[in-house]
């Protein structure tokens, strides 16, 4: 409360300053990276070839390593301007193709066997057992098994996601190396999430959710680092997949991933809020919204100094300093920002919309008499436009509130809570809490 | 033949004694001329040497005194008592020099023994040669003992043989306490006449030649002190006689060794022995050694070890006692330790390691060992110059810090560096050579001490300091960074800890206010203070006030306060800084307990002005308590909340006074102001405030004004609405930011604020501008009563919860307790998550944002 909003000093800059691929770069896979550049590039106008060539460039970079080398040798390329690609490129795909034809050939038995009923139907819970059986009855080995897992990293690498998923699925079955199984399920978690299959991408986040939870637990500096990475990762169902809105928030307020936040990657801040504001009135619970709203508050308050953006700051001028002027201002801002964003882009509208609700629910909160014209100004809408909105918004929201037409102004009624209420819901719990008790107690 | 001489002296007339006086003088000389030309270097060794045996003998003695002894005192003292009688008596009749007296005194403790002789009595026997052995030590004339002394022990022995014999003859027992004298006297006077043992024989050899040789001389003179001086020579031309015999060995070490690079290190090892002891003569020691270091041109290893020596004997001066160590030694240990240090770096095949093996080098100088590098000596640089910095911080405590004495003193300390320096890098080149395993705890003990002495001092300070040591300077923060982090990686527990501290204090310093908060908490030094040291829990402390200083100068007040709360409101800053001890009024210390607390007081220069913490944390806690009170005040039902009992009370005193003049000292500022803030003037809070003198200490005083008139603004606005709230129907917006000078957007922002938190029952009507305040949310006492039932009551029920979850420790954590978030509403950062609730201060609760707590209590009294 000491500090003003610092908002008004620096609201102003260009919407690019808030581009946060760098920031996210380093904690995505390789594969992940590219759909962004993607984006970025395709957001380019006309005149800026330097630029669409510098996005070119790191492409090339970016997948250089990777073995999808048809795309490669096309980006080099266009890169140099060159039009057939040089023979190396098609050495390495011969080289690809015989790697994969090799554990073609090694995995095959065993790709074969689990697909037979036969076998799968012998396969019980237990691994070790399962592994036991398939050597004896099957002469399967345990390096038959390590094939799938490189042939999988391999697939991975050449962009078939959905292969690479299967097998390393495969693997995850059989193969007791603790250490290695976490591996695949990152790579199954990576392999659907490029391939959009949000809801076995849910399930693997939270295998690799669990699998941090527990096996790092005595290694902090793993955890923060596993955390902050599975925190990117879930960034692509959170937007693309409304289902996966809930549980993933709960994620993130999961306490030691809202640390993870605030210690190791603050900008995941602004993903977070928007999340937050446009899951109100979408949520079931209307408790747990408000609980994390409230939450985000906190946060963006303890972040301020560390982080901040349009987005941030509007939760700032709105919660914090009451500033209705500067959350208007900073909506303004915000909007660009998300419409500049790979993940919000489709989130914007949704954004403002549920952010003038916002706005008005405070300030209704506030104020006894507001004037028509000026809340329409302040959220950006023509008079006709903002008294419909208006009534619709107490229709939703059953707010006891009156538009009083001949004064232009709306009026509120704010009941006091009552004494007799209060008193009510402060003994409401009473019973049965000391009901709980005498049973602890029984016990 | 005493019964002689003091008949004679007894009978010597005044007035010849005058004359005595003349010429025993001319005499003395001569005898001393003789004397010294000869054997000056001797005698100091003699009297070592000799003093050694008599700390033996005294230890020896020790544990006898028991039993019969305590017998024999008495007797002893009866006895000490007769002489005194004596010899008050011959001081009534006549003048004796000191030396006579003591020959008297000889002479008597002879007879007594002869006494003791003749009747059998070895307890009166061994008590009385004790006494003389005392005795002799002190008349000790060159090297020579007294003759008649030397009579006596031969005599002694003569007897005690006999007796020894006679004792296997007869069965007789003698009884308990005479054998066990005895057996004393045997013990002793073997010991003790080996280190007489030419004179002895010569005596046997023809006892009357012996003693005549005395006798004759003296005859011309008058009586006593003619034996004395006469004695001299004729011992002395005897004991040139002798020199080829019993006494060479000793005479030939303190002489000719003296230059002689083959003995310094056995003349060294005689020193290294006789530490510790008592009556050893240190700066004797250090001059020998002084004269060592700088006349011989020795091997590197010798002089390693001498300055090694001489160090730590100068060392030894300070020890004991409070008593620092003198200047000059210290200037001379520094300067020592700095040519250690250049050997050192010149003979790099010359390495001090801990735990080196000691070289057998008496005979021949070690050389480095086949198949090696170095040649190891043993000893720590790093003990040396840590007890170099210890010394310094001593003679600092014990300085007065105004004067100018002072600052001279200070002036040591960038040399000081220097050495600490010097010794890190060497260290560092040992560190590189895995062969020698340097342990990484000296390395790591140096660097804490090069870190102690930058890390409470501005950059700029630090910055000159470094520039002094190396002609290189970087950035300060950057050379707090990489110590500590050094440390922080290769060390554990204290170390750790300390290092950590410094680098938060540092931070706090040069107003980096989140890096150190963040620091702090992820520190997580808070939970686990309380178990180290007292030193670093000072350390601590000391951080949590800085840090709540930084705060203060951010403008973060809450945070300020809350993070000085616990050092400022216990009232015992003074001791929990270590600048300074308290009067303890009702517990006792004890002595003990006393010293160790002026030793853990920080030199002056270190300190943390303790009135502008003070007065940073009657001003913070001012503008948290006023308004908190104008909302308390209007409404009764509202908990009521303590956020500084110190302040609280302050408060309450000041409004006690029937007459309060013009504010004088920091606190009557802060009163003054907080009663004109409460009033809702606050224009004359903020005067009173700003004529505060000490605010000039800050940097940046005048920003630091102008956050506090805000501050003081916005605190007034909210009291006054507080205040005033239910004897308004409304208010105008405008009027409220005339009144405060604040804008109106300013204004309504508060308002809000108010409104949306629930502090203030009111709301803001858009169109004309105005504060509309509720009507009938006033409370009747019936109302408000059932209100505080209610409270109570679920009070209660959470109060048996956690009684319950405590006696099954937690397993029954059957019942959901409710999030509690308690207190955080104005601007509360306290995520406060379940946790046990600390009396009436929800605040400090887990959450991970407060770091108070642990090191109090404690750090005061070990």
């Amino acid at each position: 409360m000491a500090s003003t909003s610092p908002a008004a000093t620096n609201g102003d800059a260009a919407p690019a300053s808030y581009d946060l691929v760098l920031k996210l770069a380093p904690h995505l896979d390789r594969h992940m990276i590219f759909p962004l550049l993607e984006f970025n590039a395709g957001r380019l106008k006309e005149d800026e070839q330097d630029k669409a060539r510098e996005i070119l460039a790191a492409k090339y970079a970016l997948l250089k390593k990777t073995n999808m080398t048809d795309y490669v040798a096309n980006l080099y390329c266009e890169l140099e301007g060159l039009k057939e690609p040089p023979a190396e490129y098609a050495e390495r795909r011969q080289k690809v193709f015989h790697q994969l034809e090799k554990y073609e050939q090694e995995t095959a038995k065993i790709t074969e066997l689990l697909q037979r009923d036969d076998v799968v139907n012998n396969l019980r819970s237990d691994k070790v057992a399962n592994l036991e059986f398939l050597k004896k009855e099957h002469e399967v080995t345990l390096d038959m098994v390590n094939a799938l897992y490189d042939f999988g990293q391999l697939q991975y690498s050449c962009g078939n996601y959905a292969d690479a998923s299967e097998l390393l699925y495969r693997f995850r079955v059989l193969s007791t190396d603790n250490d290695k199984v976490s591996y695949a399920t990152w790579g199954r978690l990576a392999c659907e999430i490029l391939s959009m299959s949000w809801e076995s991408a849910m399930e693997e986040l939270q295998k690799v959710r669990e699998g941090i939870d527990t096996r790092l637990a005595n290694n902090p500096l793993a955890q923060l680092q596993h955390r902050t990475q599975l925190v990117h990762w879930a960034l692509f169902p959170l937007f693309n997949y409304d289902k996966a809105r809930e549980p993933l928030l709960d994620l993130f307020f999961n306490a030691g991933f809202i640390n993870t936040i605030q210690a190791n990657s603050p900008w995941i801040l602004r993903y977070l809020t928007v999340a937050v504001i446009t899951n109100r009135g979408r949520a079931k619970n209307a408790g747990v919204q408000q609980k994390q709203m409230k939450d985000i508050v906190r946060i963006v308050k303890q972040e301020a100094y560390e982080y901040q953006d349009p987005v941030t700051r509007f939760v700032h001028a709105l919660c914090i300093d009451f500033d209705f002027e500067e959350a208007q201002h900073q909506l303004v801002l915000a909007e660009e920002v998300l419409r500049s964003d790979f993940f919000l882009l489709a989130h914007a509208d949704d954004f403002v919309d549920s952010a003038r609700h916002l706005i008005f629910e405070s300030y209704c909160k506030i104020h006894a008499r507001i004037s028509l014209k000026d809340l329409s100004a302040r959220l950006g809408l023509n008079n006709d436009d903002a008294e419909k909105w208006i009534v619709n918004l107490i229709r939703d929201t059953r707010l006891d509130a009156k538009i009083d037409y001949k004064e232009g102004t709306v009026v509120m009624n704010h009941p006091p809570s009552s004494v007799y209420q209060q008193v009510i819901e402060r003994t409401k719990g009473g019973f049965f809490r000391t009901q709980v008790l005498t049973a602890a107690v029984a016990r | 033949m005493s019964r002689f001489f003091r008949g004679g002296d007894d009978s010597s007339t005044d007035s010849s004694s005058e004359e005595e006086e003349v010429y025993s003088s001319e005499e003395e000389e001569k005898v001393k001329a003789e004397d010294e030309s000869s054997s000056e270097e001797e005698s100091d060794e003699e009297e070592e040497s000799e003093e050694e045996e008599e700390s033996d003998s005294d230890e020896e003695e020790g544990p006898k005194k028991k039993g019969a002894n305590r017998f024999l005192q008495s007797d002893d003292e009866s006895e000490e008592e007769e002489e005194e009688e004596q010899s008050e008596d011959e001081a009534t009749t006549k003048v004796k020099s000191a030396k006579d007296k003591r020959f008297d005194e000889l002479e008597s403790t002879i007879s007594q023994i002869q006494n003791g002789q003749k009747i059998n009595d070895w307890s009166l026997i061994a008590s009385e040669f004790d006494k003389l052995n005392r005795q002799v030590v002190k008349l000790q004339d060159g090297s020579k003992a007294p003759k008649s002394y030397i009579k006596a022990i031969a005599d002694l022995e003569d007897f005690m043989n006999e007796t020894l014999a006679k004792q296997k003859v007869t069965p007789k027992k003698m009884n308990a306490t005479n054998a066990r004298g005895l057996n004393a006297v045997k013990q002793r006077i073997r010991k003790n006449n080996k280190d007489y043992q030419t004179q002895i024989d010569a005596y046997r050899k023809d006892a009357d030649a012996f003693m005549e040789s005395d006798d004759e001389i003296p005859a011309p003179k008058t009586v006593s002190k003619a034996l004395r001086f006469a004695e001299a020579p004729v011992v002395s031309a005897e004991q040139q006689e002798e020199d080829d015999k019993g006494f060479s060995t000793v005479d030939s070490r303190g002489k000719v060794v003296q230059y002689t690079p083959e003995s310094i290190l056995k003349h060294l090892r005689t020193i290294i022995e006789s530490r510790g002891k008592k009556n050893t003569d240190r700066l004797e020691q250090i001059k020998v050694m002084e004269t060592l270091n700088k006349v011989v041109p020795i091997t590197p290893y010798q002089k390693i070890r001498v300055l090694q020596t001489l160090i730590s004997a100068r060392f030894d001066l300070g020890a004991g006692g409070a008593a620092q160590m003198p200047l000059d030694q210290w200037k001379a240990a520094e300067r020592d330790l700095a040519s250690l240090l250049e050997i050192l770096e010149k003979e790099k095949d010359h390495v001090v390691v801990e735990g080196a093996e000691e070289w057998d080098d008496d005979d021949k100088l070690p050389t480095i060992p086949e198949g090696e590098k170095y040649l190891k000596v043993p000893g720590s640089v790093v003990s040396l110059i840590e007890r170099l910095d210890d010394e310094l911080t001593r003679s600092l405590q014990a300085i007065d810090p105004h004067t100018s004495e002072y600052i001279d003193r200070l002036t040591d300390e960038g040399s000081l560096y220097n050495t600490i320096f010097r010794g890190l890098l060497y260290y560092e080149h040992l560190r590189k050579d895995a062969s020698l395993e340097v342990p990484q705890e000296s390395l790591n003990r140096i660097i804490q001490r090069r870190l102690d002495h930058v890390y409470y001092k501005p950059a700029q300070v630090v910055k000159i300091l470094e520039e002094n040591a190396w002609k290189q300077s970087g950035d300060a923060g950057k050379l707090i960074n990489i110590l500590s982090n050094y440390l922080f990686e290769n060390s554990e527990g204290i170390i750790r800890a300390r290092a950590m501290l410094c680098q938060i204090y540092f931070l706090a310093l040069h107003d980096e206010y989140y890096k150190s908060r963040d620091l702090m908490l992820t520190s997580h030094l808070q939970e686990t203070i309380a178990n180290f040291d007292i030193a670093t829990q000072i350390l601590y402390n000391r951080t949590l006030v800085q840090v709540g200083l930084c705060a203060f100068r951010k403008g973060l007040v809450y945070d300020a306060q809350n993070t000085l709360q616990e050092i400022c409101g216990s009232g015992r800053q003074k001791e929990l800084l270590a600048q300074g001890v308290m009067i303890q009024r009702y517990s006792q210390v004890t002595p003990e307990q006393e010293r160790l607390e002026k030793q853990r007081q920080l030199p002056f220069h270190m300190h943390i002005n303790l009135e502008l913490l003070e007065c940073v944390y009657l001003t913070c806690s001012m503008l948290l308590e006023i308004p908190l009170l104008a909302q308390t005040g209007s409404s009764p039902d509202v908990k009521k909340r303590i956020i500084s009992k110190t302040y609280r009370r302050m408060l309450e005193y000041h409004e006690r006074q029937i007459f309060t003049g013009p504010p004088e000292n920091t606190r009557d500022h802060v009163m003054q102001a907080s009663k004109a803030l409460a009033a809702g003037e606050w224009k004359k809070a903020t005067d009173f405030i700003h004529s505060i003198k000490i605010w000039d200490l800050m940097p940046n005083t005048e920003d630091i004004k102008t956050m506090l008139a805000k501050q003081i603004q916005e605190e007034g606005l909210r009291t006054y609405l507080f205040t005033y709230a239910p004897f308004y129907d409304t208010l105008a917006i405008a009027t409220l930011s005339s009144m405060f000078e604040l804008d109106s957007r300013k204004v309504s922002a508060v308002v809000s604020k108010m409104i949306s938190h629930e502090e203030l029952a009111a709301a803001l009507d858009q169109v004309t501008e105005t504060v509309i305040f509720r009507k009938g949310v006033e409370l009747s006492r019936l109302q408000s009563l059932a209100l505080t039932l209610s409270d109570k009551a679920s009070s209660l029920i959470e109060t048996n919860e956690r009684t319950l979850e405590q006696k099954t420790q937690g397993s029954a954590n059957a019942f959901s307790r409710k999030d509690n978030r308690g207190g955080g509403q104005r601007g509360g950062r306290g995520g406060a998550r379940g946790g046990a609730r600390t009396g009436g201060n929800p605040q400090r609760q887990a959450g991970g944002t407060q770091f108070t707590g642990g090191a109090l209590g404690n750090a005061v009294r070990g």
